[in-house]
């Protein structure tokens, strides 16, 4: 029987230490209040896990989720959703790719898959339909991420076998490993792979024909032109939508050094001399563009395929690279060779590394480097230098690559050292390396910077997976977005708002993005089209998700807040009770104190503390503790999270909440 | 007489012409019921739909014992469904796979053309999907190749002279 709305109806449920599989309905009380993606998620890992769950280790679970909209026609909706408590920070950890693999998963019949235990055996899970098979997987155990695809679609018999899977760094433990599904499509941050590496699940193969519904066809029929228009020359943001078919996410790299936030040699500056004639848009889609690609039905449509046409590593190709690795791997070592960019992100693809921290970790080793912290002895005789001239940078990327390589496979004492990521690897260097260690919380800084671009300090901060771009990141002042400021708030505060290097009312607005997409991680959109460009707003969404789950209470923003406000603070109660507290809401002290060196937002620091006071007041955080408050998770139906965080003392029934004495209108009282 | 024509370099392998499609025909959401179907080679990173090409000696309407299946004013192949009784000759002698009997539907799934209007064009993002005169494209073809041969090789020895 097909269900009456968008979603696929059953879950599974798979222990890999004992092969149990069950197969059992999902409880739409459980749909109802976390949506999918990200809050359900979050729900499961708050009730089926603890403080004392290590994220190696049999009890910690991983969880492939999708949302009510995947696999739907809305234009952008193929993102699938895995947490798990993360191997690389120790907190909270959410992290999607996008491609074909959740759609899939939906089509079998499937809302999420849970992982528990740990195989004795390297074993793959192979789903089609209503066949669901632990497979050995001692044959595909050490293979690269392409080998494991092939070899597993030869075995199934079927290309269209839509296949998530683990390389070499997964299986060794590298705690940045990612998952990626459809060859090239990652799962990126948190070391979800690791987790998966550890309980010895080398991939999840699936194949599915079944149909889904929408709750309300004839008001979908209505909206749904009004959607596509978006995505042609009749949308408001074309021009955007345009640039990203075109160019893929690396349109970005020249925006982001107009306004010194591209983050070069180990995020000391945010400008890179010349980027726009070496590694920009133009340059990089001259000589490396092959073939378009897509994820599943997407308007947007940014994907492709890049290769190396010359020198040493001519022939390599890969899909990719994405805005993050093109930082990553050029202006973050100073080098303007996109070859040795394409060949490392190649190299991160094939055997599943998380680029940006892959980039990051290393970068942070060169500057130990430099500064004496580190010598050849501790190196392994390896010389780490960021470029000192372009013509060097072929010279010094080969030193990287082969680094690279060796973090993959454990080389030598430093190369494992470089495997538990730039926090731990800080700890164990000493002598003061933590002042290039540039991480929040354990997860190291994306490819942005605080400090020409403010809001983002806050995200940085406040995020519950650390130093990440997707999880509160506001592009309405960093793009520059001022019609759309217009739109959404009160004019007088329009200038403010746009201003990149103002750090009033910001912490109202990440607040408000962080909101906005914990449903969309949970409805499982993509965030281009909701941040960048910003197609989507919460007044879609009023409309959407009545549209699609039936659930006709999410049309009163009033429901539609309380419901965002439930999927963030479980997300952060998640962290609290592992013993989170105000102190982890803090930057590196290189955002806040190290006036950014040169470029356009030259002398800029990030003043944390305003936004962070506007941030507690909207969340209603205890301003000593940064503990929440009882009153406030009974408000928005977390009574239970209230009720167990009470009795470890981490919940405060009079917060203190800071007074700033500024006016902002809530989202959910501006929108009708 | 226009035609569905395509160009498999454009195809990026979104789907979108199989969920419009589906969608269109029958209110679901079940790309397996679509009838055109997008085929990947993931090694190589290329895609391209594979649907009814509405052929003009069509095996199925010779193989069909009813003539339930016949030609519109369309030059689509189209499925009446009054006289179609369901046995399936049309699947096996298609040598596309382009006709499918669905069993839970209990009927032949086949591209129409959507009477001369088909939807998976137009939701095509890339222009991989076209549906025109079979002449305009090829002459839009040449004019690629043409660029290409002035360009590189023409260019070269004009110079060279």
């Amino acid at each position: 029987m097909k269900n009456k709305n968008s979603y696929a109806g059953k879950f599974i449920r798979v222990n890999l230490t004992s092969g149990k599989i069950i197969i059992e309905t999902t409880p739409e009380k459980l749909l109802r209040q976390y949506l999918g993606g990200v809050g359900v998620g979050a729900r499961i890992m708050w009730e089926e896990t603890d403080e004392k769950t290590e994220p190696l280790s049999p009890q910690n679970k991983l969880i492939f989720l999708t949302g009510p909209l995947q696999g739907t026609l809305f234009p952008q909706s193929a993102r699938y959703e895995v947490v798990s408590r993360s191997p690389l920070t120790g907190w909270w950890a959410h992290a999607s790719a996008g491609g074909f693999f959740g759609p899939e998963l939906k089509f079998a019949g499937y809302d999420f898959v849970i992982i528990e235990g740990k195989s004795p055996k390297p074993v793959y899970l192979y789903i089609d339909n209503d066949i669901i098979q632990l497979r050995s997987a001692e044959h595909l155990w050490g293979k690269t991420v392409p080998e494991t695809n092939l070899i597993i679609e030869k075995e199934v018999g079927d290309k269209q076998v839509k296949i998530a899977c683990i390389g070499p760094a997964g299986e060794n433990l590298v705690r940045y490993a990612c998952i990626m599904s459809d060859y090239y499509r990652a799962v990126g941050r948190c070391g979800l792979g690791c987790v998966m590496g550890y309980k010895r699940l080398k991939a999840v193969a699936v194949r599915g024909t079944k149909g889904l519904s929408i709750a309300d066809k004839d008001a979908f029929d209505k909206l749904f032109n009004d959607w596509i228009k978006r995505y042609t020359p009749e949308g408001r943001y074309w021009e955007h939508v345009s640039a990203m078919r075109t160019y893929g996410t690396f349109a970005l790299t020249d925006w982001e050094n107009a306004i010194g936030r591209l983050p070069t040699r180990n995020h000391w500056t945010g400008y890179f001399e010349n980027a726009e004639n070496t590694i920009g848009m133009q340059p990089l889609r001259k000589k490396h563009y092959k073939r378009h690609k897509s994820c599943f039905c997407c308007g947007i449509q940014c994907k492709y395929v890049s290769e190396i046409r010359e020198g040493k590593y001519k022939g390599t190709e890969s899909e990719g690279p994405e805005y993050e690795t093109v930082e990553a791997f050029t202006s973050n070592f100073m080098s303007t060779d996109t070859n040795a960019l394409i060949r490392a992100n190649y190299l991160c693809n094939i055997y599943g590394l998380d680029t940006i921290t892959t980039g990051h970790v290393i970068s942070f080793a060169v500057e130990c480097f430099e500064n004496g912290i580190l010598t050849k002895k501790d190196t392994n005789g390896r010389e780490l230098r960021f470029v000192d001239k372009p013509e060097n940078s072929t010279k010094v990327m080969e030193t990287v690559l082969q680094l690279v390589e060796d973090i993959v496979y454990g080389k030598d004492e430093f190369s494992r050292l470089l495997q538990l990521g730039t926090k731990k690897a800080a700890e164990l260097i000493g002598r003061g390396a933590e002042k290039y260690a540039i991480h929040v919380n354990g997860l190291e800084a994306s490819g942005q910077d605080p400090r020409p671009h403010k809001s983002l300090g806050l995200t940085y901060a406040v995020n519950v997976r650390g130093a990440d771009h997707l999880t509160s990141l506001s592009s309405l002042d960093e793009l520059g977005y001022k019609e759309e400021l217009v739109r959404r708030y009160d004019k007088k505060l329009v200038d403010i708002l746009a201003d990149r290097w103002d750090e009033r009312y910001k912490g109202y607005l990440v607040s408000e993005m962080e909101e906005f997409y914990a449903l969309v991680d949970s409805l499982l959109l993509c965030k281009y089209g909701t941040m960048w460009p910003p197609l989507y707003y919460f007044d879609d969404l009023l409309k959407i998700i009545p549209i699609f789950t039936g659930f006709e209470e999410y049309s009163d923003p009033q429901e539609l807040e309380k419901l965002a406000s439930r999927i963030v603070d479980l997300r952060r109660a998640f962290n609290i009770r592992l013993g989170w507290t105000k102190k982890n809401d803090d930057l590196h002290p290189r955002f806040k104190e190290e006036p950014i060196p040169t470029g356009p937002a030259k002398g800029q620091v990030c003043d944390l503390e305003p936004m962070l006071k506007e941030y507690y007041e909207i969340r209603k955080f205890d301003w000593e503790t940064g503990l929440p408050s009882e009153d406030e998770l009974n408000r928005i139906g977390l009574q239970d999270v209230a009720k167990e965080l009470k009795k470890k003392n981490k919940v405060v029934k009079n917060p203190k909440i800071p007074k700033t004495g500024r006016k902002w209108t809530h989202w959910s009282q501006r929108i009708k | 007489m226009k035609k569905i024509t395509i160009d498999a370099k454009k195809c990026s392998g979104c789907r979108y012409c199989e969920l419009a499609c589906v969608f269109n025909k029958e209110k679901t959401i079940q790309p397996s019921l679509a009838r055109v179907t997008v085929f990947y080679n993931w090694d190589e990173g290329i895609s391209v739909p594979v649907m009814c090409y509405h052929c003009e000696d069509a095996p199925c309407i010779k193989s069909c014992p009813t003539e339930a299946l016949h030609r519109d004013e369309n030059d689509a192949v189209i499925v009446d469904y009054e006289k179609c009784i369901g046995c399936r000759l049309c699947t096996i002698s298609c040598p596309f796979g382009a006709v499918t009997y669905s069993v839970e539907k209990s009927k032949i799934i086949k591209c129409d053309l959507c009477s001369g209007d088909p939807i998976c064009v137009k939701f095509c993002p890339t222009g991989a999907l076209k549906y025109e005169e079979p002449e305009k494209i090829s002459i839009e073809k040449k004019r690629i190749v043409s660029e290409n041969i002035l360009i590189s090789v023409l260019a070269e020895t004009l110079h060279q002279e």
